[in-house]
């Protein structure tokens, strides 16, 4: 009986490591590739946007007109970040000194390592939810997680240098949510992932920078630096899923007058009934799991913006966007002005949206689905419809302005006229960078003969006026128009869809009807001085 | 004898001498006994320096390098020679093992971390490059160590005198507080000789700068910090009160502190 006993523990034993080593197997062969924010993106993306370059030169299709700020190496550490030089921490990885980053920095930033230490991260099996959780990162990474230390997000071990984490650091533990944030480039711009790319891509960025203005632009370096960090939203080094999810993980950069999401979710009753009762929202459970009027009386950016479809969730807030932050026009409207041709064969820049598209009425469904938490079915149709028709609205509005800045350029009369003015934003970058099969013939052709004489107004090129002023260029009236269409028509936009009827009307609406009459007078006053000055001429000729 | 026995009893004596030896080896004073400290600057003292030390304490040694700025304590400025932990008396130099000590031991609550990461050779080569910030090097020798007395054994009786010496006598939490938390009305005011101020040690934490065994600690009553508002008790105590004071304030370490210290290591 014994001698039994004993053969069937071996076979079992011998069974049980046969079992660990296929399972060894069959977990090697499904490692997947490392993450990678460029996936699927053409090799010029990577070339300019990932390769390290340090602080030698600067980031997109124009990195050779501008050199980054310092502070760029943290805003966009794939491309910029370089170790600091005068104290070599490679010592600590070479030796695999794990320790002694705690024992350091606990004095010399303690802030940080206190975070790090209330961070799940510090105790991934803290709770039954979060040891679930990390249970399957160690199913998919082979790793037992009982701590994830300094080293394991800033020590790259391969070039024994201290690196500053990017996305696709945290993606190797964090493959879903990270998989989710790549896939904001299935709705192309604007969105997070492509952030940093928005910003460097527009030539007014390095023409500012070769200008003296590079400092200037600082703050649009501290919002678009989204692309490659996951710190916006999960700040370090608590990196906490609860803080993501609530309202005020968005609003250092959603605010302001392109997109005052703060201030009108804030104001509307959503937000008020939030800040009233902040203590009955509860954060640290995942959005799918949240019972709307217990767990949040009323939802968050994050519970409208990451709800993808059917009761799912999804790690990023823009799957479901269908005025995509209201710049761009809108297919089903009849245009005056030269929008009608928009995007003028541009290939960088999105084709005109169509509010009813297959696709986006199915969208609509599912906002219908996140409202129907709380409202009927009719009530939030109708209110979003009244939303698409407010846009209607202001872009037929905008479309009017438009179309008296062009007349005042067809009839000569817009002052001073292109010609005796800076050319647009790096036009010479433009033709030396660019191509026909970025631009489409006739932009690229019109840059390569005018050389950038030429005005511009209106979405998206048009909008380099609010971040440049050259000589003369633009004038008042073109920037009048800039005030219209992508500030006041984005703050009646956000007021309208956030339900918070002051910044509709009063940021919105009224400013817009208010910058129409300037702009129709001083299209007035030009007209009226090219005639006095036309009268003169035609005057002393008879003479 | 039945194997099974004579197994057991293996093991018990195996693992009685090995945890045996490991208590002796930790036991073991961290010495430079071992190590040849070179007399000259050597290639390898300054480019060491340069690598490792300069980023805090300065290429010139000033206690003012790049980083140094946003650290608190400020790293040691090494010009005037005044060196905190010890076995020489008030005043004096430091001996070279003692600087070998505090490199390997580093600070505890500073940025001064053990430096055991790099090799004794490397170690021993940096104290010559401290040693020539400081002129007084040239003039001076250090002192002979201080004698360490006897221990008196810790018993309930020697903490109370110790409570007696550091409320009554000497009045230490004036600056230490009366728990020993760093915290006493006068801990505000003082600085150091550089001028910088300095925080009173928090005895709750323990993690003593020097080190802590009790001999570390009563060593720095006897030969107190150089450079600092901590003097020397060497005169106004007695061998044996200086290791009343060391109980007692080894006695203020809150086990919880301590715990969470370790925790994060």
């Amino acid at each position: 009986m014994q001698k039994l006993g004993l053969r069937l523990g071996l076979c079992l034993s011998a069974a049980m490591v046969f079992t660990s080593l296929a399972w060894a197997n069959d977990q090697a062969l499904k490692k997947e590739p490392p993450p990678d924010l460029y996936e699927g993106m053409p090799d010029w993306y990577r070339a300019v946007y990932k390769d390290n370059v340090g602080l030698s030169e600067g980031a997109g299709p124009f990195k050779d007109y501008f050199k980054p700020q310092m502070l760029d190496m943290y805003w966009q550490p794939n491309r910029h970040y370089e170790p600091m030089k005068n104290l070599d921490h490679s010592v600590f990885i070479e030796k695999g000194r794990r320790d002694l980053c705690v024992t350091c920095h606990e004095e010399a930033t303690p802030g940080i390592v206190q975070d790090w230490r209330e961070s799940a991260h510090k105790f991934p099996k803290r709770t039954p939810y979060l040891s679930s959780r990390t249970s399957e990162i160690e199913k998919h990474t082979g790793r037992v997680l009982d701590e994830v230390h300094c080293f394991d997000c800033h020590a790259d071990t391969e070039k024994k240098q201290i690196r500053m984490p990017t996305g696709e650091v945290c993606g190797e533990c964090h493959r879903k949510q990270f998989e989710d944030f790549l896939r904001e480039r299935e709705m192309g711009r604007p969105n997070h992932i492509q952030s940093w790319e928005a910003n460097t891509i527009v030539p007014w960025y390095a023409e500012a920078a070769r200008r003296g203005y590079l400092y200037g632009q600082h703050g649009c370096d501290m919002c678009h630096s989204g692309a490659e960090k996951c710190d916006v939203c999960h700040t370090r080094h608590k990196f906490s899923a609860a803080e993501g999810r609530q309202p005020e993980a968005c609003i250092t950069c959603h605010m302001g007058p392109d997109h005052p999401d703060a201030e009108s979710y804030g104001e509307s009753k959503h937000g008020v009934i939030y800040k009233q009762q902040e203590e009955h929202y509860d954060f640290t459970k995942p959005l799918a799991e949240v019972r709307p009027g217990k767990d949040y009386r009323t939802p968050t950016c994050q519970y409208c913006h990451m709800y993808e479809k059917h009761g799912r969730f999804i790690h990023n807030p823009v799957m479901k966007g269908i005025w995509r932050m209201g710049t761009i026009p809108p297919k089903n409207l009849e245009y005056t002005s030269s929008l009608k041709d928009y995007p003028y064969g541009i290939k960088i820049i999105g084709d005109k949206i169509d509010i009813y598209s297959e696709e986006n009425i199915a969208k609509r469904s599912y906002w219908l689905e996140v409202c129907a938490k709380c409202h009927s079915d009719r009530f939030a149709d109708t209110y979003l419809k009244s939303l698409d028709e407010f846009m209607f609205q202001a872009h037929t509005l905008a479309d009017q302005a438009q179309k008296i800045v062009e007349d005042l350029i067809a009839d000569g009369v817009l002052y001073p006229d292109a010609s005796n003015r800076d050319p647009y934003p790096l036009s010479d970058g433009i033709e030396k960078m660019l191509s026909a099969d970025f631009l489409g013939e006739p932009v690229y052709n019109a840059f390569k003969t005018l050389k950038g004489k030429f005005p511009v107004v209106g979405p998206i090129l048009g909008v380099y006026g609010m971040f440049l002023q050259m000589q003369d260029n633009p004038s008042a009236i073109e920037n009048m128009y800039n005030r219209l269409w992508f500030w006041y028509k984005l703050q009646g936009y956000k007021g309208t869809a956030h339900a918070q009827q002051d910044v509709s009307w009063w940021w919105g609406q009224a400013p817009m009807m208010m910058e129409f009459t300037r702009i129709q007078a001083e299209a007035a006053r030009l007209r009226r001085e090219a005639g006095i000055e036309q009268a003169a001429v035609e005057q002393a000729a008879m003479k | 004898m039945k194997p099974k026995v004579i197994l057991d009893k293996v093991g018990l004596w195996g693992t009685t001498a090995v945890a045996g030896m490991a208590l002796i080896l930790s036991m073991a004073p961290t010495t430079a006994k071992a190590v040849t400290i070179p007399t000259e600057v050597t290639e390898l003292g300054k480019n060491t320096y340069e690598k490792y030390c300069s980023a805090c304490h300065g290429e010139e040694g000033d206690g003012n390098g790049p980083v140094a700025r946003s650290m608190l304590p400020k790293p040691r400025n090494f010009t005037r020679g005044a060196y905190k932990f010890r076995t020489t008396p008030s005043g004096s130099l430091p001996t070279d093992e003692d600087i070998f000590r505090t490199i390997s031991y580093g600070i505890p609550n500073s940025t001064m971390i053990p430096w055991d990461i790099l090799s004794e050779e490397e170690r021993a080569s940096v104290i010559p490059v401290l040693k020539s910030f400081s002129e007084a090097f040239e003039y001076r020798d250090p002192e002979p160590p201080v004698a360490v007395g006897l221990e008196v054994r810790p018993t309930e009786r020697t903490i109370a005198e110790g409570k007696k010496i550091y409320e009554e006598k000497l009045e230490c939490w004036k600056c230490h507080g009366v728990e020993g938390r760093g915290n006493g009305p006068s801990a505000d005011e003082q600085e150091d000789d550089f001028g910088f101020p300095i925080k009173p040690f928090d005895f709750t934490t323990g993690k003593f700068k020097g080190g802590n065994s009790s001999t570390d600690i009563y060593l720095r009553f006897t030969t107190g910090l150089n450079g600092t508002p901590m003097p020397s008790f060497a005169k106004e105590l007695t061998d044996e009160e200086r290791w009343y004071l060391t109980h007692y304030v080894m006695s203020l370490v809150q086990p919880e502190e301590s715990k969470k210290n370790k925790e994060c290591k």
